[in-house]
């Protein structure tokens, strides 16, 4: 799917509110795919036997979880903010008094809706075909939406930096590929981080990605006790600095060296 | 007498288009049903064209010219009535009539982007069966004509506007097709380009003997190149013949600018049946008189006023026209 | 001859226009790596925690997935790109320049499938052949010149099914414009990259009767590393002729539509 083209021409000429919205839907629609072909396999997969612990259940549950938490931590500013730069619109957004990043989360916000009214049918649907069962305890639910505004805040801050480099390079495209295989693999999309081999499960450890989608739900469904859920706070919040300091820095050099070489 | 290379008969085109409501509301019940408005955008249209000939539609935004075009290209199906063009019938798309007509839009490109356009060219000859030989002849002549060597090897999205055009026009041509169709060919285009390309296509015909239909709403193309115009209003026709007797049918009257010294003087203007006041610039007064009027007319005011300066025009083309698409017909269709 | 010629034309062509975007070699070669990656880590993280489902273990499903990449190549060199021309966003259809592909003394359905190439993804069509080869080195049961026959058999049906429902798909934009109907296939079609066995029941039937995607990566999979009845290649082979059929009737009617229907 070739989006770049897309966005501008999506808002440039389709007028009307409805095939605006059908242009949504089908992004969400295209998001949505890869987890639901994982929960049918692991569905499968455990239709005989336990995987690890893991019911079929337990797989169904943890799957449409994903799909929803995927979806509202789900950054766009590759291509809003990314398109604004490669097209010449960060000049304009660069000179008004309101911070840019005040447009980049109001976009988020409104994408987020609009996406979420496709999502979440689909998932109540789903919900009915397989009976998922979710008995979260109280404390759980609140530590989950902590995790998951600090998931958002995350991957919202490491997608914005990675399109900030758009600053630089035209052709950074590449890492947008690096980075969605890193996702898919490593915050917990290919399977539920517990289950990932060895290095994998070492990698996902490591790295900031298990933060922006797995941890959350982890926390849900009741799979880390006490002291790794508070482990997992302290890698989060620890990522969520550390991207903090890297978008600014990438920020003030980016927008220097923008303005430099003109746009 | 060759039978006539187009023959158009009681022509009529609807088509549907779903109504679009505002609103919330609205949109979401248009998903399931539909509301529909039929659109006349032709309507019983007839006339015959020779072959060699040039003629020209003319029309306001809307008025169903693009869409007869498009009905004689067979790229549209209509509603009723019958079509023939060089003995065929458009719009069952026979590759045998394909070849033998063209079409020129003028807003849109066929050429490819990125290429040089020698290698669209290319292509299209390959698709219309042009013989190697021929073809180089014929671009020859074209690129001659067209005066295009310089642009030849650059890709198509560094041309210029007019630059482009050239490049439509040979793509167009060079298969030698019988009947072209150019549907608003100047558009965007600067007056000197306009020009060329106007005296090309004039060029063109009388080499050729290819009928060309234009349809313009630049009155300089039509009035330049086509000595027949077809007048087309809300899908009908509302006339077919020279622009000359048109202007004569339907604004018979002339523009009288007369500039007198003595201001004072104005009032004894003998203003009535049919003569009116149309502008007045600093000592120039401008007047609207019935043709069968003028030279009385003209022989008074030289008599009673102190007149510097006189002079008798035909009316402008476009404010004849506008009459007609605003007021609508006026007497009959020829 | 003159389909030949012109199809030798378009191929040419397509290779300038290529050529004119200067699109990295070495970005795209990444990025077919790292889908590659990807793929071969999904099946070794799936299989690393159960060896077998419904009869499919490592290097079967591994075999499915240089077929996918195979079929994948090939949509992505011919087919894939010349109706993306025609009905995808900025294409003939949305732009108008549909009309002049009408003018031509060449049948419609000749010029939407095969006026536009891209030589690229040929990188693709390698890596699926190696991952094919490889998987095959890890079968239990030997490799056979019969096997080969009916892979090659079932992977032309195959072919010609995704032409099929990719015409199909296309087509509909004539009775609906401003809809990414090829977006709507993309997400279908990455449920091909695994067995239709790896599937629920009720998931499996709809892949296999109604939009049969799953079949065109399954059956030559399955005639590759296994022993299919007879019945199953005879089917998939008429499958095929009746869908391009079935398609083909579908686009004339809808070309039909749109003379009746426009401007």
């Amino acid at each position: 799917m070739n989006l770049r083209g897309g966005w501008a021409l999506i808002k440039g000429t389709w007028m009307s509110w409805l095939q605006q919205r059908s242009f949504f839907f089908l992004l969400a629609f295209g998001w949505m795919i890869p987890p639901l072909i994982m929960l049918f396999i692991w569905y499968t997969a455990a239709s005989t036997q336990a995987i690890d612990g893991l019911t079929q259940n337990d797989f169904v549950t943890y799957y449409l979880l994903f799909i929803l938490v995927n979806q509202l931590t789900y950054s766009q500013t590759n291509w809003t903010v990314g398109d604004a730069i490669r097209n010449g619109d960060m000049n304009l957004i660069l000179l008004r008094p309101i911070p840019p990043l005040f447009y980049t989360v109001a976009s988020e916000v409104a994408g987020k809706v609009v996406y979420m009214t496709f999502v979440i049918p689909v998932v109540v649907v789903l919900a009915l075909i397989f009976h998922p069962a979710l008995h979260p305890s109280l404390y759980q639910i609140l530590a989950f939406l902590l995790a998951l505004m600090f998931a958002w805040l995350l991957r919202f801050f490491w997608g914005y930096w990675l399109a900030l480099l758009a600053f630089w390079a035209t052709q950074a495209n590449a890492l947008l590929g690096i980075q969605d295989a890193l996702i898919f693999l490593l915050a917990g999309q290919v399977a539920p981080v517990a289950l990932l081999p060895g290095p994998l499960g070492v990698l996902a450890q490591l790295l900031p990605f298990r933060y922006m989608i797995s941890f959350p739900i982890e926390i849900l469904l009741g799979h880390l006790n006490t002291s790794q859920i508070l482990t997992g706070f302290a890698g989060q919040i620890g990522w969520l600095c550390t991207t903090l300091i890297i978008f600014t820095g990438i920020w003030r050099n980016g927008v220097r060296h923008y303005t430099a070489v003109g746009g | 007498m060759p039978e006539p290379k187009i023959t158009v008969r009681n022509l009529s085109k609807t088509y549907r288009v779903p109504e679009r409501e505002e609103g919330l509301m609205a949109s979401i019940g248009s998903l399931w049903r539909r509301k529909y408005r039929d659109v006349e955008a032709v309507k019983n249209i007839s006339f015959s064209i020779e072959a060699g000939e040039m003629v020209g539609f003319l029309g306001p935004n809307g008025a169903g010219k693009t869409t007869t075009l498009k009905m004689l290209a067979g790229l549209l199906y209509p509603t009723a009535g019958e079509v023939r063009v060089a003995g065929f019938v458009p719009w069952q798309r026979k590759p045998d009539y394909l070849r033998r007509i063209s079409m020129v839009l003028g807003n849109k490109s066929q050429m490819l982007w990125d290429i040089p356009p020698r290698d669209s060219f290319r292509i299209t000859a390959e698709i219309y069966r042009v013989p190697r030989i021929e073809l180089n002849k014929t671009l020859d002549e074209l690129f001659d004509l067209l005066d295009m060597q310089a642009i030849l090897a650059k890709p198509v999205r560094n041309l210029s506007l007019g630059e482009r055009m050239k490049c439509e026009l040979v793509a167009a041509l060079l298969y030698r097709p019988q009947v072209l169709f150019l549907d608003e060919p100047t558009l965007g285009l600067d007056i000197s380009m306009q020009r060329r390309l106007r005296q090309f296509i004039a060029e063109y015909n009388q080499r050729t003997g290819a009928a060309v239909i234009l349809t313009s709403h630049y009155m300089a193309d039509v009035e330049a190149l086509c000595p027949r115009v077809i007048m087309i209003h809300h899908g009908q026709l509302l006339y077919d013949g020279t622009l000359h007797l048109l202007a004569n049918q339907f604004a018979p009257y002339k523009l009288l600018r007369v500039t007198i010294n003595d201001d004072s003087q104005i009032d004894t203007l003998p203003l009535s049946g049919g003569v009116a006041l149309v502008a007045h610039e600093e000592s120039s007064w401008t007047l609207h008189v019935p043709q069968a009027e003028v030279p009385a007319f003209a022989a008074h005011i030289l008599n009673t006023l102190p007149v510097l300066d006189i002079a008798i025009e035909d009316p402008a083309i476009e404010t004849v026209i506008d009459t007609i698409y605003s007021e609508g017909i006026v007497g009959g269709v020829q | 001859m003159y389909y030949i010629r012109i199809l030798a034309l378009f191929l040419r062509v397509s290779v300038q226009e290529e050529m004119a975007y200067r699109s990295n070699f070495f970005i795209s070669l990444l990025q077919s790596l790292l889908d590659l990656s990807v793929g071969v880590l999904s099946i070794v993280v799936l299989f690393s925690q159960i060896t077998i489902i419904h009869g499919w273990n490592f290097a079967t499903t591994l075999a499915l997935l240089g077929t996918y990449l195979m079929i994948s190549a090939i949509r992505a060199i011919v087919i894939g790109p010349s109706f993306e021309s025609l009905v995808g966003l900025d294409g003939e259809i949305w732009t108008g320049r549909f009309d002049f592909t009408l003018l031509r003394p060449v049948p419609v359905q000749f010029l939407a499938s095969f006026r536009r190439w891209r030589v690229l993804p040929t990188i693709d069509l390698f890596l699926g052949i190696g991952v094919l080869v490889v998987a095959t080195t890890k079968l239990t049961q030997a490799l056979t010149l019969a096997h080969v026959l009916t892979f090659l058999i079932a992977l032309l049906a195959g072919m010609f099914i995704l032409y099929a429902i990719l015409l199909v798909f296309a087509s509909c934009v004539f009775w609906s414009p401003g809809f990414l109907f090829t977006w709507v296939f993309d997400g279908i079609f990455q449920m091909a990259r695994y067995p239709l066995g790896l599937y629920p029941g009720w998931a499996r039937l709809i892949l296999t009767w109604l939009i049969p995607v799953g079949v065109m990566t399954t059956v030559p999979a399955q005639a590759l590393t296994g022993d299919i009845p007879f019945i199953t290649l005879a089917g998939t082979v008429i499958i095929a002729v009746v869908l391009v059929v079935g398609a083909s009737v579908l686009f004339q009617t809808g070309l039909r539509r749109y003379a009746s229907a426009s401007s």
